[in-house]
């Protein structure tokens, strides 16, 4: 009972304090003023983007193996990670681009992000997108994402904005793409094409 | 770590014993500011300090000379802890050789993640001390420490972050970061988003100081909110001559790589800020803010 007391506070002080970009972004904005059904669409489809996302890391995690145990070598991460990309190359050769980000979820991230960059925080997270060192990169399902380049930070108001991810994995941001990237095996699951509007920047 | 697998780690380590005696100065010539206090909590920070190169090596004979001199027992990293690939060889010439010194001298090392950092294996390494985590905290006396990602701020950090600052009873709230949410570099700047989410929660629940790197210079800020603000994005990687004017700049230096060591006793801090020549360009007593102290008890 004290617990619940103590997460109630937590949750009305993040609301109070904390999550102001959250509740009154454009994107929440934009919810209330939708109709039923379209906000019963959207929940479908964020909830059919959960089922997805949580069904390859179950998957992963049933069929390929999980990350190692902290470790002294660098070596075992080195060849623990590269059995375990190794491994889902090979079980999931055949997937392709939109698997997860179905078009109809795609579109939903799109006005999402949208929403997010034209919201009353729309100019910090344009911000902060621009001085993340941007990168650019063809993409592939199933590559690793390159050891030397720098993964761009996401900026925590879109964080905010998107549905939550399983352990495991990651929102990250490739010159206009979203994607989906498996963080234990450093796997790009999934992307949205132009996720991003050409004008972000 | 250097191992038969990896030659070329035990070639960097014996050129790094080879150069020792011409950037380490001895102990008595050491200009040494902090007051050493008895029962103090002692520590280094560094950060942007993973590039393997030449000047990186400089700063850790430097820090190894101090340690020796102020016998701080632990190591702060801000972020970017080893720049580019991840390999084995990386990780030797990267952090195993330069620190090895401090390393055998019994220093523990708190990583937190910068953007060129690997988020799943370095936590995984267990030499940074992350326990398999992108943020963590840890106590050390009566301070306690939060590392956090500042690369990927989502809900579920804050949520933590919130939970954990809650719960502190310590008297000294410490977090350090790779972004910095104030800063009057040219390179980079401040990150406002991370900013907007950040600091209402360390201004609510009473943090004293923020550490972190990513523009590469060193900066202290003028208190915001009542908390110390310390930019050290320089003990690899630097970039000259990258400051605007500001009225919040309380001290910047750009022309050379730093670290800091930070000495905590009772209700202040001591700290001092050196370059890689040996030069002290920084360092003061900061009080712990009354307002801050304040904060901390409204919000428990």
């Amino acid at each position: 009972m004290a617990k619940r007391a103590k997460s109630t506070m937590r949750a009305t002080l993040i609301v109070k304090y904390l999550a102001p970009a959250a509740v009154l972004t454009a994107a929440a904005a934009l919810a209330q003023s939708k109709s039923p059904a379209r906000r019963a669409n959207t929940t479908v489809l964020v909830q059919q983007f959960r089922t997805r996302a949580n069904g390859y890391i179950t998957w992963r995690e049933k069929n390929v193996g999980r990350a190692p145990a902290p470790t002294n070598s660098p070596e075992k991460l080195d060849d623990a990670r590269h059995e375990l990309a190794n491994k889902i190359r090979t079980a999931r050769a055949g997937a392709k681009q939109g698997q997860i980000f179905t078009p109809e979820i795609a579109d939903y991230f799109r006005k999402q992000i949208s929403a997010t960059l034209n919201g009353p925080h729309g100019n910090e997270v344009r911000q902060s997108l621009r001085h993340a060192e941007p990168v650019k990169m063809d993409l592939q399902i199933n590559q690793s994402y390159p050891a030397n380049v720098p993964l761009q930070s996401t900026p925590p108001t879109l964080l905010l904005n998107l549905p939550e991810l399983p352990k495991g994995m990651e929102y990250r941001i490739i010159d206009r793409e979203l994607v989906l990237r498996d963080s234990d095996a450093n796997i790009i699951v999934d992307y949205i094409p132009d996720a991003f509007p050409a004008d972000t920047e | 770590m250097i191992s038969a697998r990896n030659p070329a780690a035990l070639v960097l380590a014996l050129v790094a014993i080879a150069v020792a005696p011409l950037a380490a100065q001895s102990k008595s010539n050491l200009d040494v500011k902090l007051p050493l206090l008895k029962g103090s909590v002692r520590f280094a920070v560094i950060g942007d300090s993973g590039t393997g190169e030449k000047e990186q090596y400089e700063i850790a004979k430097q820090m190894e000379a101090y340690r020796q001199a102020v016998n701080f027992d632990f190591v702060i990293m801000l972020g970017d802890n080893i720049y580019g690939g991840h390999t084995p060889h990386d990780f030797a010439r990267k952090f195993e050789v330069p620190y090895k010194p401090l390393l055998d001298a019994g220093v523990k090392f708190y990583a937190s993640l910068g953007n060129h950092d690997d988020p799943k294996l370095e936590p995984l390494y267990k030499p940074f001390n992350m326990n398999g985590e992108r943020y963590y905290t840890f106590k050390k006396g009566d301070v306690q420490f939060f590392a956090l990602d500042s690369n990927y701020m989502d809900a579920q950090q804050l949520s933590w972050l919130e939970q954990n600052l809650r719960s502190s009873k310590a008297h000294w709230k410490i977090c350090f970061f790779h972004h910095p949410l104030y800063n009057d570099g040219k390179m980079h700047g401040p990150d406002l988003d991370l900013r907007n989410q950040l600091s209402p929660l360390l201004k609510i629940y009473g943090v004293n100081v923020v550490f972190s790197g990513h523009e590469h210079a060193y900066e202290r800020l003028k208190p915001v909110d009542n908390i110390y603000y310390f930019i050290q994005g320089d003990s690899g990687k630097l970039v000259r001559h990258d400051f605007h004017a500001s009225d919040e700049m309380a001290k910047s230096f750009d022309r050379d790589r730093t670290f800091m060591i930070v000495e905590i006793a009772g209700e202040n801090l001591y700290f001092q800020t050196i370059s890689a020549s040996g030069e002290t360009v920084d360092s003061g007593e900061l009080p712990r803010p009354a307002a801050s102290v304040k904060a901390a008890e409204t919000a428990r």
